[in-house]
């Protein structure tokens, strides 16, 4: 079994007292404690203004417990990425955001979609998931 | 100023042949602009009793539309096969197992830009945190 660790540190001063949360996770297959995410897609990509893509170009198994981590690289911070799902917005990552969330792909049209704004946008992406339907050749 | 950072390691030393060692720090500002983020709703945990029925974390109508906010959750269930089902809307993001944590870019573009999240069993514990853009 391949073991994959998560852990994020959020630190603020935005409060009275200064805050740190830590949290870590072991990338888990769905509704296990045994058998840890074997498998990742992960690259970097520029997208130029404009067009939507789907950043995950296979189709990963659906509701599964499979997990996508994607950071906006450019420096600019009038720039940025959306980041809509089956046309639906959930947010957007300026330059030098990461995110990390649960990607379940619960159907044909659940793809993870990311527009770039403000010029071309460098973006890391990795998808560790559990199984993935290949395109035919 | 108030400076809001965020750092994740993603780390494996046996899924790839070579040892994955990632590490990134975000400094959280506002959308177009190198301010820090102005607004926490600080650290909170929520127990969904029993019912277990789909709950509103944060309304898309309280905060500003199109901005750069944060938002943290983490499951605490020590029961691998406990999630919370994540919704932005009426559309699923993806479901955190036990443990797992998950940290999402929210731009509550809209009134109906609801973050939902849905336990699978009773008494489930969500921690959460949102950073706002205001």
């Amino acid at each position: 079994m391949a073991t994959t660790t998560a852990a994020v540190t959020l630190t603020s001063d935005l409060l009275s007292d200064a805050m740190s949360v830590s949290a870590s996770t072991t990338c888990m297959k769905a509704g296990t404690t045994a058998d840890g995410l074997d498998q990742m897609e992960y690259g970097v990509v520029e997208i130029a203004t404009g067009t939507a893509y789907d950043i995950i170009c296979s189709t990963p198994t659906a509701s599964k417990a499979s997990k996508l981590y994607i950071k906006n690289h450019s420096t600019d911070e009038t720039y940025y990425i959306s980041v809509v799902l089956d046309a639906q917005a959930v947010g957007r990552l300026y330059g030098g955001d990461w995110m990390f969330i649960p990607a379940d792909f619960h159907d044909a049209n659940a793809d993870i979609e990311i527009t770039s704004t403000g010029g071309t946008n460098i973006v890391e992406y990795a998808l560790f998931h559990e199984g993935t339907i290949l395109t035919a050749s | 100023m108030a400076t809001t950072t965020a750092t994740i390691t993603l780390a494996s030393t046996d899924l790839l042949s070579d040892e994955l060692a990632l590490t990134t720090t975000a400094t959280l500002t506002g959308a177009g602009n190198s301010t820090g983020l102005t607004g926490t709703t600080g650290l909170g945990r929520k127990k969904l009793a029993s019912g277990h029925a789909q709950y509103t974390l944060f309304d898309g109508n309280d905060y500003t539309a199109n901005k750069a906010h944060k938002l943290y959750l983490k499951n605490t269930s020590t029961t691998a096969a406990e999630y919370f089902e994540i919704e932005v809307n009426s559309e699923q993001i993806g479901r955190i197992y036990a443990g797992d944590w998950a940290f999402i870019p929210w731009m509550a573009n809209a009134s109906t830009n609801d973050i939902k999240i849905d336990p699978s069993a009773d008494d489930m514990v969500l921690e959460y945190m949102l950073f706002t853009d205001d």
